[in-house]
């Protein structure tokens, strides 16, 4: 299978007060094409400075990242805004819609950054608020006044709107109740089965389970990983192997 | 206290930018406060404290053209009674003489002195600069020369009186009261005893004069006692020409380019004032809003919304104590810049020395302004309740319409997220409309005074009539100078015009016009009231002595001249920065009734047919017809003055003043605007850094979201400037007149470039985008990622 992204001797230090926290350290990793692949780990364990990491939206303090061939760490900022346009999709726990846009020009928003022709662009905007279950009536509205489980599900049509080489979730259900959630990662499994890549961090076993590939990060360090293979939903061994490895994994 | 003191301190910590950026406010508020109070306090009662202490007096009358018959006992007896003391000195004195000041001349009365000068018991001279190795034919030239003309000591100066040139070095300054200043009518020059006997041999018939010194008694008016000893001279040697001042006149003739200075400062302070409390609305407002949470804990520990009011208004009496304190400092390093300029109109020599009310008004005012606009505003920490502060839900968008929808907008992705962060933030976009108009209407007052008093000098300013020039016949050859004069192919609209001073009712003197034909008047603002007269019981007189006097256009006023006077119908208002504003203007005839006009020399004023752009070209052709005229008439001619030329020397201390004020003016407007869009886009970044946060992780740059942020800000600048422009357009003259008015001129139809006005406007716009792009820098500092998690 076609790696996306690859990581080499990936280390991030925090410096506070002059005491220095390795959050990361010396991560040599793979990120594969199609693949749903799940970050786990205890609070603090560095799993969402490794998210943000991958996606170019932070700098390691050493290593390398190579994403599609690329090592974006030798990127400044606004190469990896560029760069972030076309091959990044985000969607955040706390959903991070533009409060004073509309659901559709936060959509429109990312889209026309690539897209050129407004059109064609709102055509595609359209479709993935539908597919997400956004009715048209919600179109217009701010983001204050529709729920948060449709809030989020903003965010996942914003995230795809440009086509992206990988999705990053950081805790997409981390704010919202346990149908919301469920809708929300109905979604994100079904871009997934269409052949999305996406790379999702989560503390919940529920959200983990909907990943094939778990990796569990203890330390600032790869600790574990697990194959689970496609989602099905209701695969009781499924979650039984998860359990288990995260037990094996302390968690 | 203690804890009020606490929280101030973490404000000043946490609000570095806003305290930086107000503190400028204030501090230039004190400042132009700070100047204008020197001016007003320190610089100007300098004019009064010199003539105090050179003995002026109240007053001068100078009496010349035959005086051998008003003896020493004879002024003793008209004016004992009156005065409490009065010195009489002998000197020459000319009328109209062309001079060298500035980068040309002034057409000035001058009189001469020998060196008994430095000892006269009154109205004393006194040598400020000297170049004692000068000998010869030397001069002594007002301080003003020195300050406000351009000339040094050691140079050559010359003059001509009555067809003889008399060339000087000069030797020294003096500061003298009357005769000091170009604005106050007349030069007293000390010159070496050969030289003036001299002169004294040659034109002391008519030259050789009186100066009459007085201290008149409490209760004594002026004006009675000097138009009563005026006729009574007059009595004495019908013939002979008087003509005086009283101090207040000379005082105030040579302080009103320090007060327009003072005025100018003091509007352009009330602009930035109400900036700074626009901005201090602004930052208590954010500061509520940015520290919700924080004002909700400290409420539920138990702080009362008046200790957090306390804290607020402690934080902002510091910074205005701060900035009004080192204001002041500022103030008095920068006064001699201005200093200069009072002192170049003065004539005085003034050193900036410390003034209390100068220095304590400024800042007292700055802080209790400070203090209650901050009372005012921050009354809303009172009504805040903590559960509800520490949900942060007093304050939340309300965002109702999308009025930039993108996938519908014909605009590109930056301006149309400029547009809506334009219609998100109605606030910030009052305050720069105003600031941004507020700015380019200073700067158009600016332009129109550097445009009419430097550039291309307004003449109606200082002239009641302008031409170009003037060439004086004697009686003899009056009718064959008119005939030469019209047959010349050069010059146009030829009329006789003399100027003389007639009486109210023994009240007033007024400098008066004769004309020969209304309608050649050059100046058609002059009359801004009613019409100039056209028959022989009619006057117009000028509006500021009418206001004195209560007298409207329609009423009668009685004038008088020796024992003749004749009741005359007021047609019109005139206007003047001239003789205090006490002039009039009517015909030939009018002033038969009450004026022997037989032994009057003809004065022929002419316009040039074609006038160049190139004040030079003027000049030179205005020198070949009087050059011409002197050629053909030779002793026939009594006298001739080059307005160009004049006018060169009559602007020097205008064009200083004009110049300084445009510079002064855009400075201070591009740095108010800059402190401005600093604290407001400081504001907005640190509102929105959620979004840019957002959007950085989306794949926008720092540079898109910097154009998008300063491109917000220009719809309300490119209103203002528009909107400003027009209307500073339509209402710098109403303006000027308002202000202006203080100064004699009531209607003021000054020129205003439009081409000027678009280049201030362009530019202001254009620095404001500027100014804006690099305060958004600060966009560049914030980080995605630091962002989303610090949330």
């Amino acid at each position: 299978m076609k790696n996306i992204i690859e990581t080499k001797k990936l280390c991030k230090t925090f410096s506070n007060g002059g005491v220095q926290q390795h959050v990361l350290k010396n991560i040599d990793l793979e990120i594969f094409e199609g693949d749903f692949t799940v970050i786990m780990g205890a609070s603090g364990a560095g799993k969402s400075t490794l998210l943000y990491s991958l996606s170019g939206m932070d700098k390691p303090t050493l290593g390398s990242i190579t994403f599609d061939g690329t090592d974006i760490t030798k990127m400044n900022n606004d190469e990896l805004a560029l760069f972030r346009r076309s091959n990044c999709g985000f969607v955040f726990q706390q959903v991070y819609l533009v409060d004073s846009m509309s659901v559709l020009d936060n959509i429109m928003a990312a889209g026309l950054l690539v897209y050129k022709d407004k059109k064609v662009l709102a055509k595609k905007a359209g479709e993935l608020l539908k597919s997400v279950n956004i009715d048209e009536t919600l179109w217009g509205k701010f983001p204050t006044q529709i729920s948060g489980g449709e809030a989020q599900r903003v965010g996942i049509a914003r995230a795809l709107i440009n086509d992206p080489k990988l999705v990053f979730a950081d805790e997409p259900t981390g704010a919202l109740n346990s149908q919301t959630g469920k809708a929300v990662l109905d979604t994100l499994t079904g871009f997934n089965e269409k052949g999305q890549s996406i790379v999702m961090v989560t503390h919940d076993i529920n959200s983990a389970r909907r990943g094939n590939r778990i990796l569990y990060v203890k330390d600032g360090e790869i600790a574990g990983e697990c194959i689970l293979g496609r989602y099905v939903s209701g695969d009781k061994e499924r979650h039984q192997k998860l359990a288990g490895f995260l037990a094996t994994m302390g968690w | 206290m203690e804890k009020t003191l606490l929280l101030t301190r973490s404000n000043l910590r946490k609000n570095r930018g806003t305290s930086v950026g107000l503190f400028f406010l204030m501090f230039i508020s004190t400042v132009l406060i700070g100047i204008s109070l020197m001016i007003f306090f320190d610089a100007l009662p300098t004019a009064r404290k010199e003539a105090e202490r050179l003995d002026a007096g109240d007053g001068y009358i100078m009496v010349r053209n035959g005086i051998e018959d008003i003896t020493g006992e004879k002024i003793e007896e008209l004016i004992k009674d009156d005065t409490d003391r009065f010195f009489v000195y002998r000197n020459l004195q000319f009328g109209a003489i062309p001079i060298p000041f500035g980068t040309g001349d002034v057409s000035i009365d001058i009189s001469l002195s020998d060196s008994s000068a430095f000892s006269r018991e009154m109205d004393r001279v006194e040598v400020i600069l000297e170049d004692s190795s000068v000998t010869g034919d030397y001069i002594y030239l007002p301080y003003q020369f020195y300050t406000g003309g351009g000339i040094r000591l050691n140079d050559t100066f010359d003059f001509e009186l009555e067809g003889v040139k008399y060339i000087f070095t000069v030797k020294g300054f003096t500061a003298l009261t009357y005769g000091g200043c170009n604005n106050a009518g007349l030069f007293s020059l000390v010159i070496d005893d050969n030289t003036y006997n001299k002169i004294l041999e040659r034109n002391g018939e008519t030259a050789e004069g009186l100066m009459i010194i007085y201290e008149l008694k409490d209760g004594v008016s002026n004006g009675r006692f000097k138009i009563k000893n005026r006729n009574e001279l007059l009595k004495i040697n019908p013939v002979a020409i008087v003509a005086g001042f009283d101090i207040d006149t000379v005082v105030k003739s040579r302080t009103f380019i320090g007060l327009i200075l003072a005025v100018s400062f003091l509007v352009l302070t009330s602009l930035v004032v109400t900036a700074v409390a626009m901005m201090l609305a602004n930052c208590i407002s954010n500061y509520i809003k940015e520290n919700m949470k924080t004002l909700g804990a400290l409420k539920a520990i138990g702080y009362t919304g008046k200790d957090i009011k306390a804290s607020l208004v402690f934080w902002f009496f510091i910074l205005s104590v701060l900035a009004s304190i080192t204001g002041i400092a500022a103030a008095y390093l920068v006064m001699p810049i201005f200093a200069n300029i009072v002192i170049g109109q003065m004539g005085f020599p003034y050193q900036v020395s410390f003034n209390l009310p100068a220095a304590v008004i400024p800042v007292v005012f700055i802080i209790l302004f400070t203090v209650t606009v901050t009372v005012i505003c921050a009354s809303k920490v009172s009504k805040i309740h903590p559960i509800v502060a520490l949900r942060e839900g007093i304050e939340s968008h309300n965002f109702r319409k999308n009025h930039v929808a993108l996938d519908k907008t014909s605009l590109s992705l930056n301006s149309s997220l400029a547009m809506k962060t334009f219609i998100g933030n109605m606030k910030q976009n009052v305050i720069t409309f105003i600031v941004t108009g507020f700015m380019i209407f200073t700067c158009v007052i600016a332009l129109l005074m550097y445009e009419n008093f430097s550039r291309h000098p307004k003449l109606e300013i200082l002239m009641t009539e302008m031409c170009s020039g003037v060439v004086t016949f004697d009686n003899d050859t009056a009718d064959e100078g008119l005939d030469y004069l019209k047959s010349r192919s050069d010059i146009k609209n030829i009329r006789k015009i003399i100027n003389t001073n007639f009486y109210y009712e023994d009240k007033e003197s007024l400098f008066t016009y004769i004309v020969d034909d209304m309608s050649k008047m050059n100046n058609r603002d002059l009359c801004y009231k009613g019409r100039l007269p056209q028959y022989d019981n009619e006057v117009a007189v000028s509006g500021a002595f009418a206001k004195v006097y209560g007298i409207d256009v329609g009423d009668e006023i009685e004038l008088t001249l020796g024992e003749n006077s004749y009741s005359y119908l007021i047609t019109g208002y005139i206007q003047t920065t001239n003789n205090n504003g006490r002039e009039a203007i009517f015909t030939f005839d009018a002033a038969e009734r009450i004026m022997n006009m037989d032994h009057i020399p003809a004065w022929y004023w002419f316009d040039l047919k074609e006038e160049s752009a190139d004040s030079k070209d003027n000049k030179a052709a205005t020198d070949n017809v009087l050059e011409d005229c002197k050629d053909r008439f030779g002793g026939h001619i009594v006298n001739t003055m080059n307005f160009f030329e004049i006018l060169e020397g009559s602007m020097t201390t205008f064009k200083s003043i004009s110049a300084m004020m445009l510079i002064v003016m855009c400075t201070i407007s591009v740095v108010v605007i800059a402190l401005i869009l600093f604290l407001l886009i400081k504001s907005l970044v640190y509102h929105k850094r959620k979004d840019y946060g957002i959007l950085k992780a989306l794949g926008y740059t720092s540079g898109s979201l910097m154009l998008q942020t300063a491109l917000s800000f220009m719809p309300s600048v490119l209103a203002s400037v528009i909107v400003f422009s027009v209307a500073s357009y339509y209402l710098a003259n109403p303006y000027m007149s308002t202000f202006m008015h203080l100064f004699g001129l009531v209607k003021c139809s000054f020129d205003i470039p439009v081409p000027g006005v678009v280049i201030i406007a362009a530019g202001l716009a254009i620095a404001s985008f500027f100014l804006a792009l690099l305060q958004t820098r600060r966009i560049r500092k914030i980080e995605a990622y630091n962002m989303l998690v610090a949330e």
